[in-house]
């Protein structure tokens, strides 16, 4: 009986020991399978990112917009992007994960600045079409129709002077 | 007859206000469209001039250039300029023809390096160089193994640079070819060469390697 309780501690040590062989060796390949995986994943999203990014600030810019603080922004994280790029092509993932997501990190919020950047921006050039181009255009017609009316009145007047003499 | 005689007067005074108000419009219809879209790249010696470029390269010795893109093509531009090094014997990008069918060198980049433009906007970045390399008297070659630009550390192991007999000295090219994002076109990369390269020549000298 002591024997055999022996034996089985010893089977349990021993299995236990192999399980954890097993499983420590297979979460070490899985934690080099997956710190590539991070870094390719989160890579990507640093460039989908980086290019909503874009979007959203050239959209911003052709509406009219001042856009060189989200642009210093852009360049940043654009930088950092590609230093997440060469860390994963020389394979330190680890480096490339922090650069990507520290890419991603800058760009927060740039989308939405955009975005209300771009709303400003289109109301600003609604007003200064409104007052610039229709306002200035109305502005010389009337002044042009005015300067008939002064005229006319002034003929009539002459006139009416000049058949009462 | 007095207020015809006043006519001209009155009629010219209500022209200049006219025109006076409607100076605003105006100048948005009588501005000149633009007709050029392009892109500027060049490359500025430390001193922010076009001349004095290095030439003559030491190991680990830094240099010092600006590089520069403009950018006039009518809207915010994202562009990606990539390092490239290349000896005598290897592709070069096309310097000729028209600019939409040049195409880069076949080599790959060292690095990227990203710039967001505004439109009629200048961006320019200072960098900093230095290679790191030795000399194979054997084979009387130049063997690279690495290139440090500003702070960043490049591999450039297998890049080889032979001895030129004729000119007499170890001489390479270190380029920069122009990329831009293309956001109509559904590709993955959405990248396209923007047929623009800069190129710095220099001469490695080997003094005191071995």
């Amino acid at each position: 009986m002591g024997l055999w309780s022996f034996r089985g501690g010893f089977a349990f040590l021993a299995a236990l020991m192999l399980m954890l062989l097993v499983v420590g060796g297979s979460s070490c390949v899985f934690a080099a399978d997956g710190t590539e995986g991070d870094a390719r994943a989160a890579i990507a999203e640093a460039k989908n990112r980086v290019a909503d990014c874009y979007r959203a600030v050239a959209d911003a810019e052709s509406a009219g917009a001042n856009v060189t603080g989200l642009l210093n922004a852009l360049n940043e994280a654009g930088m950092l992007l590609s230093r997440g790029y060469l860390a994963y092509n020389v394979g330190d993932f680890g480096s490339a994960r922090d650069f990507a997501v520290w890419c991603s990190g800058n760009l927060t919020g740039v989308v939405n600045e955009a975005d209300a950047l771009k709303q400003t921006a289109i109301q600003e050039r609604y007003w200064d079409f409104m007052v610039n181009v229709v306002g200035s255009a109305v502005g010389s017609i009337a002044i042009v129709c005015g300067g008939f009316a002064v005229w006319f009145f002034l003929e009539r007047r002459e006139k009416s002077r000049g058949n009462a003499k | 007859m007095r207020l015809k005689a006043y006519g001209l007067i009155f009629w010219t005074v209500v022209g200049v206000l006219a025109l006076l108000v409607a100076s605003p419009a105006l100048s948005r219809i009588l501005v000149y469209p633009r007709t050029e879209f392009f892109t500027e790249l060049g490359i500025l010696d430390a001193n922010h001039r076009a001349e004095g470029y290095p030439f003559n390269i030491s190991r680990n010795q830094n240099y010092s250039i600006f590089l520069g893109v403009g950018n006039r093509l009518g809207y915010c531009a994202y562009y990606v300029v990539q390092v490239k090094f290349r000896n005598q014997t290897q592709p070069a990008p096309t310097s000729f023809g028209p600019i939409e069918e040049r195409v880069p060198s076949s080599l790959p980049s060292l690095f990227n390096i990203t710039a967001f433009v505004a439109d009629e906007e200048a961006w320019e970045l200072p960098l900093t160089f230095s290679f790191d390399y030795g000399y194979n008297e054997t084979l009387s070659q130049v063997e690279f193994y690495g290139l440090t630009l500003n702070d960043v550390v490049l591999d450039m192991k297998g890049y080889t640079i032979n001895w030129d007999s004729e000119k007499r000295g170890f001489f390479g090219n270190l380029f920069f070819e122009l990329w831009i994002y293309n956001r109509e076109i559904s590709d993955v990369s959405k990248f396209q060469y923007h047929g623009r390269f800069v190129s710095l020549r220099f001469n490695m000298t080997v003094w005191g390697l071995s």
